[in-house]
């Protein structure tokens, strides 16, 4: 024993220098050298873009950017290809600040530990598509029952598809459910070799190669909510940071809701090439921009993110509970609101995701 | 409400009108009325003909924004679009490397500089004037291409393939010794892989609470160990541990592995996927790469490991124990002797590994023994070196040899998570995730228990090689490595020696 401790004392004095190697950013007390904010997305062929949120709006006009530039701070973005869990990943090994997230991978992260803190809505309602391969005979989803149905498992399409399936009296078990990312689900579509999935349909169908089982245009229970969180080391640490990067979206967010740049939004938007204009054209025709964007800790998003937990424990997506409890953090959206004079900008709606009165 | 006509219509009423009032005065005759008609048509195609111009002149200043394709305008995009489709095809025939299935091409060479306290003459030339102290080498080179021969979207039952090629620089001592400068100087290009695999379960299309098992067929790598089976671009350390060549585990070999693993633990908010229990059994030759077997009999090979089946985000997570067998015959050949009759002999591998790999912490340790038959003199005598026996003695007694490495590393970076590897990140240009690696290794080997002397006939070979290393990983495929080495040797008439590798690695 002793000699092996003596082989090995000169390797440990070696790590004496380990200090000398490059080390992770550091950044002094009052701001950071950067900051970082990862998309749970990416554009077609992992282009660094996004789009319909204000979020996706803010990186487009590079309004973070403007902000910072005064005090030397870096915006260092990060666009996920591997989705919400790939987004719960780089926050587990430190790597991001803040991150826009669906429902599910945001309720599966902090199951298991992850410390954030919701600081803003980053989107609601919308449609639902169910879609079939162009020669499939089924007409409705009791059609599709022990047939194969895609989805990406662990994001927020996985709770949707399951809500979807619960609405119309089925189970993941009444189907063969398979995991595939959006490019091969897609793909698998085309050829046949999955029989449904819930995905954006007009590229497919203006292929020939898909057609829609039916769509849901609006229903409130059944689609996910997004949101924009910060890591509660970074909240505490640079409170004042988090205040100008929520004022900052939620300027962007206003933009984003004007119907006079819808044209121009949308135009912006489908740079990502996932969704094309026409999609979103196509996608956003029965809303009004500025009730899916709404920022707002509102009663409808309180509701949903509670019942997304309760869906989640239910379908067992989650091992460990989750407390909604503190999670929520409105203090930032509140001044932000305060500041731009815009408390009463955005509409509220109630749990059920009616306008309120 | 405010009525209010425009000028041609204004035109058309007065007209009318004016008709009208002649049309209440007196019946008028038929050659009368024949002139109002013609009058009445040329009104009406004159204010025609005001209504067309002034229609044309107030959409000429909207033209840029609201006028519709035509036309003419489809057929130019037809016509840029059949241009294009012509470009791509061209380029397709004439510029594009194709294959018959889809194929990805991989490599990885080393290029490298190393130095030793010792001079050393092996692998180069035995006619050289001294030994050289330090030397720039291409220890390595691969290429490979992989694929499917068939893609299964709905279950995962691919038909995979691969085939591999490595070059390395002559420095065999044994079967080919480099006696001339002409031979040091050429080098190997061997077959290394040549597999097809069939997914009979691919949890990364069915889902990864699902099983995976799969069968693979041809030249490859072995189930033995951590290290055995790890490709170089993986490998902290730039020498292998030394029981891989020692036991000759890490060599390929030709025959049937069947992998597989069971109940996986998924945590499906980071795609982590913990299988409880993992597995591997083959059939092979055991006679090693590019030959067919040289004895009537097979080897057999299994492997499990059993890892923690816990959260990404516990402590716990890749805590990962294994334990490694194979079994075989070998030919057993009299030591030194220059003409042998070869007989079957027993071979044996015995393994057990520990892996830990949470970020930035990571650790792996691997014990690794071998038995394998050899001649002897006397049978109630260990087979130590004095009791070999150099002809066929019709007595076989059991090498034991025994191989430990323990190695420590500290990661940071973005390398080795999936979220921001190449294919990870939504990126433009070329992505650049650093990753910085410093590591600790502790080897042991000892090529026969039974010869523990220091010097004398029965001297030991063991040898402990310590050694203090740094990796930068950069560019995705490529790493700096840095390893200084301290070997100490048990026999006292070798000498303790350092030397200092310098080594880009880069892959494609």
């Amino acid at each position: 024993m002793k000699k092996i401790v003596n082989k090995l004392s000169w390797l440990l004095g070696a790590l004496t220098l380990l200090p000398l190697l490059p080390q992770p950013a550091q950044a002094d007390e009052g701001k950071p050298t950067e900051i970082r904010i990862a998309f749970s997305s990416a554009g077609a062929s992992g282009r660094p873009l996004a789009g319909g949120s204000s979020l996706a709006t803010t990186h487009l006009h590079a309004a973070l950017e403007e902000e910072f530039k005064k005090d030397n701070i870096k915006i260092k973005w990060f666009f996920n290809v591997g989705a919400g869990p790939a987004t719960n990943e780089q926050f587990a090994n430190k790597l991001i600040d803040f991150a826009s997230h669906g429902d599910l991978p945001l309720i599966v992260g902090r199951s298991t530990g992850l410390k954030h803190k919701l600081i803003l809505g980053q989107g609601r309602f919308g449609e639902i598509v169910f879609v079939v391969p162009a020669n499939s005979e089924a007409k409705t989803l009791a059609d599709l029952k022990g047939k194969k149905i895609g989805v990406t498992k662990g994001t927020a399409g996985q709770l949707t598809l399951a809500r979807v399936l619960e609405k119309n009296g089925f189970t993941e078990r009444d189907f063969k459910v398979i995991s595939l990312d959006a490019a091969t689900l897609k793909a698998a579509l085309a050829t046949g070799d999955i029989d449904g999935a819930i995905v954006k349909p007009y590229d497919l169908v203006s292929r020939g190669v898909a057609k829609i089982l039916f769509k849901v245009s609006r229903d409130p229970k059944l689609t996910s909510i997004s949101n924009f969180w910060v890591g509660e080391e970074f909240e505490k640490k640079y409170p004042d940071i988090v205040q100008r990067v929520v004022t900052t979206i939620v300027k962007e967010a206003k933009f984003s809701s004007e119907e006079k740049n819808r044209t121009e939004l949308m135009q912006l938007w489908s740079r990502q090439a996932t969704d094309t204009y026409l999609d979103y054209v196509e996608t956003w025709k029965n809303d009004k921009l500025r009730e899916r964007i709404s920022p707002l800790f509102d009663e409808y998003y309180v509701a949903s993110l509670q019942k997304a937990v309760d869906e989640t424990k239910r379908f067992k997506l989650i091992r460990h509970d989750v407390d909604v409890k503190g999670w929520i953090e409105p203090k930032y959206l509140n001044n932000a609101l305060k500041e731009l004079k815009l408390e009463h900008y955005w509409d509220e709606f109630d749990k059920d995701g009616n306008l309120k009165k | 409400m405010k009525f209010k006509l425009k000028a041609g219509n204004q035109i058309l009423a007065l007209a009318l009108f004016a008709y009208a009032g002649t049309s209440f005065g007196a019946t008028p005759s038929t050659q009368e009325l024949q002139q109002q008609i013609e009058e009445l048509k040329s009104t009406v195609e004159l204010l025609g003909q005001q209504v067309k111009a002034g229609k044309s002149s107030s959409s000429g200043a909207a033209a840029s924004t609201s006028e519709p394709a035509n036309k003419d305008d489809i057929s130019g995009l037809r016509a840029d679009l059949e241009n294009y489709k012509y470009d791509v095809q061209r380029l397709r025939d004439y510029k594009t490397a194709q294959t018959n299935r889809t194929t990805t091409i991989t490599g990885s060479t080393q290029v490298r500089f190393n130095a030793t306290t010792t001079g050393t003459s092996t692998g180069a030339a035995t006619t050289q004037s001294t030994a050289r102290a330090s030397s720039f080498d291409i220890p390595l080179s691969t290429i490979a291409f992989a694929g499917n021969l068939f893609k299964d979207y709905g279950e995962g039952h691919n038909l995979d393939y691969k085939v591999g090629f490595a070059y390395a620089k002559e420095s065999s001592t044994t079967s080919v010794t480099p006696t001339t400068t002409t031979l040091a100087a050429t080098s190997l290009f061997n077959l290394q892989d040549a597999y097809i695999q069939y997914g009979f379960i691919n949890p990364a299309v069915t889902g990864l609470e699902d099983a995976n098992l799969n069968l693979s067929f041809g030249q490859q790598l072995t189930v033995f160990g951590l290290e055995a089976q790890t490709t170089d671009e993986l490998k902290p350390a730039i020498n292998a541990a030394q029981f891989v060549s020692g036991l000759g585990v890490g060599t390929r070999q030709i025959g049937l592995i069947l992998r597989g693993d069971y109940s996986p633990y998924v945590d499906y908010g980071f795609n982590y996927r913990a299988p409880l229990l993992e597995y591997a059994v083959g059939v092979t030759n055991g006679s090693g790469p590019n030959q067919s077997d040289n004895n009537s009999q097979k080897d057999y090979l299994a492997r499990i490991a059993v890892t923690a089946p816990v959260d990404y985000t516990s402590w716990l997570r890749e805590l990962k124990f294994g334990l490694s067998y194979q079994t075989g015959e070998k030919n057993v050949l009299a030591s030194g002797a220059t003409v042998t009759t070869p007989v079957d002999g027993k071979s044996e591998r015995y393994g057990f590994d520990i892996y830990y790999n949470h970020l930035p912490f990571g650790a792996t340790y691997e014990y690794a023994q071998g038995r394998d038959d050899s001649f002897v003199t006397n049978l109630n005598q260990p087979a130590s070196g004095s009791n070999i026996a150099t002809t066929n003695t019709g007595k076989t007694g059991q090498i034991r040899s025994v191989g430990q490495t323990l190695t420590l590393f500290y990661t940071w970076g973005e390398q080795w998570l999936k979220s921001s590897n190449g294919t990870g990140q939504g990126k433009y240009d070329d992505w650049w995730p650093k990753t910085y690696q410093p590591f600790l290794r502790y080897d042991s080997w000892d090529a026969n228990t039974d010869n523990t002397a220091a010097s004398g006939t029965n001297v030991t070979g063991k040898i402990d090689i310590s050694t203090v290393g740094f990796n930068l990983f950069f560019a995705e495929t490529t790493k700096f490595q840095v390893n200084l080495n301290d070997y100490h040797y048990y026999n006292h008439a070798k000498t303790n020696y350092q030397d200092l590798i310098v080594q880009f690695q880069f892959g494609f």
